[in-house]
């Protein structure tokens, strides 16, 4: 009898645990939309992070460290990017599936080949990224590695679930690559324009599109704009030469339409994750409003 | 002689060891020669943040150190340092180093040592679990509390140059910062819930007190605490939507406390001298209310109350003893607007509320409701850097044992700055 009792115990105790399906925090909406579209009903994703907040400087909120607590396994962009406010949170977060060095902490970063991976370093030179840049999602084409990886990593987590979230990533993949065409397609006539961006958000873009960087309005990477690095900036303008600024929502816009106004240049504000604009709902319609955006269709 | 040429011999072997330029060459070209035993990678995360500011006030540096409030606030002349922006021009507050690594799979490793010119302090040394199931986590070593919202937090992230004057009074010039243990346990909830639980020492010179006294006649005595003498616990929940976040803490601490103000010397020394001994209680109060407005710019109201309240007894140097009741409070309440990615501006009420001290049938007039208008302007290069200028009106401070009130404004323009490793800073 007491064998009975403490076997019902103890699944009850279990069962819920068992029965659930995982649970997945990302540190920003782009991921959790990739984890969606891969892990489908098996996984409950939350993402932490709103997508129209600078990624660097994520406000902290206690919230966070309950969904951190809760989670199976947290997915983060990684580079650096998240350096500035998620370690208190996973301190806070007493939950040890997801300490550095545990199979429930994914960073993405290792999976892509970085750029911009600076020889030196110092902070000289602002805000420095260590690994190389870590805005590496806004490559379309990064978005199947990423995929991949997250599909091997819960299929590692939830075995049960392998084949599932393999055929799941197929498809996904497949998908991708169908929207990839259009995009290039439609993306083809900006090779060899110019633009400016705020900061350098876009890199992997502009490189995999041959967009031509001619600087950034920011004076260092985290810095905001001085009159001087301004005045720099305008000196390599010449007419007609700068199709675009590139701002991102989150940056004041003074500076980028002071540049807009008096050189003719056009502003467009471009999301750099899902929820940064109305428009941008998931991983695709993300990419849909990049390229509608910079195509005006 | 024999002496010189040993090290004569001993010159020539070195200079020949350095200059002989095929051993070197053939050093720098072989790829096979490696440090086998090299740790660099294991180096801990290091920081170094210093403290250092212009201070202006209209009094003497020695009134200031003397300025106090009987029953609440110490005179900064007490003690070993007078803390920060003690003297009028410039001053060197501190210098804090910190040190963080992961240890092992269980344990991580956090330390703080304040460097301050004339002596070294472990401000805090402790190890944390990695690995306690269920939601737990236990820290032990040398650590601030977590009693309330500001106590835990260093100086170098509050958001203005000096502690809360509630703070003070309780805990003195540090803060509540004891040796022990603390367990936390966050609650399976889909909102945040903490609750901790602390086994302290009770150190603090300000309520508490480990030391034992004896009466300069000998007709008391009291014992040298040799258990834990403290028991702080603490609840934490917040509240929230899109741009809001509204942080709620309640807090107790519990422990024996033991003064010894003179006690032990004899009357003709010093006719003031007592002790105390006595439980005291420690009620805190606090919330935080966050509007986000941006990624860059927010509204912050942040407030706490805090209740002490203390019976026991009060000895005198010549035998005496009567019953001892004391009951005081004290709050703040600050509002902080950062307007930009570079600039914040607060302004922070403080009052020092309740004074009531009983002792015996007698409740001493002492000063009550004393306030302190702060305001300040910080304008931040980067994270890593903050000039901040401070004006504050502080109507606490009294001379002569309460004689005299001695109102002080001052003026403090405070740089701190900071390099390396240093770790993000929690809400």
């Amino acid at each position: 009898m007491k064998r009975i009792i403490l076997t019902i115990l103890l699944l009850s105790i279990s069962l819920p645990l068992y029965a659930e399906e995982l649970r997945v925090a990302t540190t920003y909406p782009y991921i959790a939309s990739i984890v969606q579209q891969v892990g489908g009903d098996r996984v409950n994703v939350h993402a932490l992070a709103d997508g129209d907040w600078d990624p660097h400087v994520i406000v902290p909120k206690p919230s966070y460290i309950a969904k951190l607590r809760a989670a199976d396994l947290l997915i983060m962009g990684g580079a650096q990017l998240e350096i500035g406010w998620l370690p208190p949170l996973m301190n806070q977060a007493n939950n040890p599936k997801i300490n550095v060095g545990s199979r429930g902490l994914l960073d993405l970063s290792r999976s892509v080949q970085l750029i911009e991976v600076p020889v030196g370093v110092s902070r000289a030179q602002g805000d420095i990224h260590p690994d190389g840049n870590p805005h590496f999602h806004l490559d379309p084409y990064n978005i199947p590695v990423l995929s991949k990886a997250i599909a091997e990593r819960l299929a590692e987590l939830e075995p049960a679930g392998a084949s599932e979230y393999q055929i799941n990533n197929r498809n996904f993949t497949e998908k991708w690559n169908r929207k990839l065409a259009e995009w290039n397609e439609k993306l083809e006539k900006l090779k060899g324009i110019t633009v400016i961006e705020y900061h350098k958000n876009y890199d992997y873009f502009l490189l995999r599109y041959n967009i031509k960087l001619l600087g950034t309005v920011e004076t260092l990477p985290g810095i905001p704009p001085t009159s001087k690095h301004i005045e720099s900036l305008e000196k390599m303008i010449t007419p007609g030469s700068v199709r675009f600024i590139l701002q991102d929502v989150y940056h004041a816009e003074d500076a980028s339409k002071f540049l807009a106004k008096k050189h003719g240049i056009n502003i467009v504000k471009i999301p750099h994750d899902v929820g940064a604009v109305a428009e941008a709902k998931d991983i695709f319609t993300l990419f849909d409003e990049i390229t509608r955006r910079l195509t005006n269709e | 002689m024999k002496c010189y040429l040993r090290s004569l011999i001993m010159i020539v072997f070195c200079l020949f060891l350095i200059s002989n330029p095929r051993s070197a060459s053939a050093q720098a070209g072989d790829k096979n020669i490696s440090n086998p035993f090299s740790q660099a990678k294991f180096v801990p995360d290091i920081a170094l943040i210093v403290d250092f500011s212009a201070v202006g006030r209209d009094m003497k540096n020695k009134e200031y150190a003397d300025l106090a409030l009987p029953g609440l606030l110490r005179a900064r002349s007490h003690g070993e340092h007078a803390g920060p922006n003690a003297k009028n021009g410039f001053n060197f507050n501190y210098a804090e180093m910190s040190l963080y690594s992961v240890v092992d799979p269980y344990f991580d490793l956090f330390a703080v040592f304040h460097l301050h010119q004339e002596g070294f302090e472990i401000e805090e040394a402790y190890i944390n679990t990695r690995r306690l199931p269920l939601g737990f986590r236990a820290k032990a070593g040398k650590f601030l509390s977590s009693f309330g919202r500001i106590n835990e937090q260093h100086a170098h992230y509050w958001d203005f140059a000096d502690a809360p004057l509630v703070y003070r009074a309780f805990f003195g010039k540090e803060n509540l910062n004891e040796i022990g243990a603390r367990l936390t346990w966050l609650a399976p909830t889909s909102f945040y819930l903490m609750f901790g639980g602390e086994i302290l020492a009770g150190e603090n010179e300000a309520s508490f007190g480990a030391e034992g006294f004896q009466d300069a006649s000998g007709a008391h005595e009291i014992e040298d605490n040799e258990a834990p003498n403290l028991y702080v616990g603490y609840v934490k929940t917040s509240l929230e939507a899109k741009k809001f976040v509204a942080l709620l803490g309640g807090s107790i601490a519990h422990g024996k406390t033991r003064v010894n103000d003179g006690v032990d010397q004899s009357f003709a020394e010093n006719p003031q001298g007592f002790g105390e001994y006595g439980n005291t209680y420690l009620f805190g109060g606090d919330l935080t209310l966050k509007y986000l407005l941006g990624s860059y710019q927010y509204l912050s109201l942040q407030s706490e109350y805090v209740y002490r309240t203390m019976s026991g007894d009060r000895y005198d140097n010549s035998g005496g003893m009567t019953s001892l009741d004391k009951k005081q409070s004290g709050l703040y309440s600050q509002l902080v607007y950062r307007v930009s990615q570079r600039w914040r501006a607060g302004f922070r009420y403080d009052l020092l509320q309740k004074n009531m001290i009983k002792t015996g049938s007698a409740t001493a007039n002492l000063h009550e409701n004393l306030p302190r208008y702060t305001a300040m302007l910080e304008y931040n290069p980067t994270e890593f850097s903050r000039i901040r200028l401070q004006y504050s009106h502080d109507r606490s401070g009294y001379l002569d044992e309460g004689a005299s009130q001695k109102i002080n404004n001052e003026l403090i323009l405070q740089f701190n700055i900071t390099i390396g490793a240093h770790g993000a800073h929690s809400f």
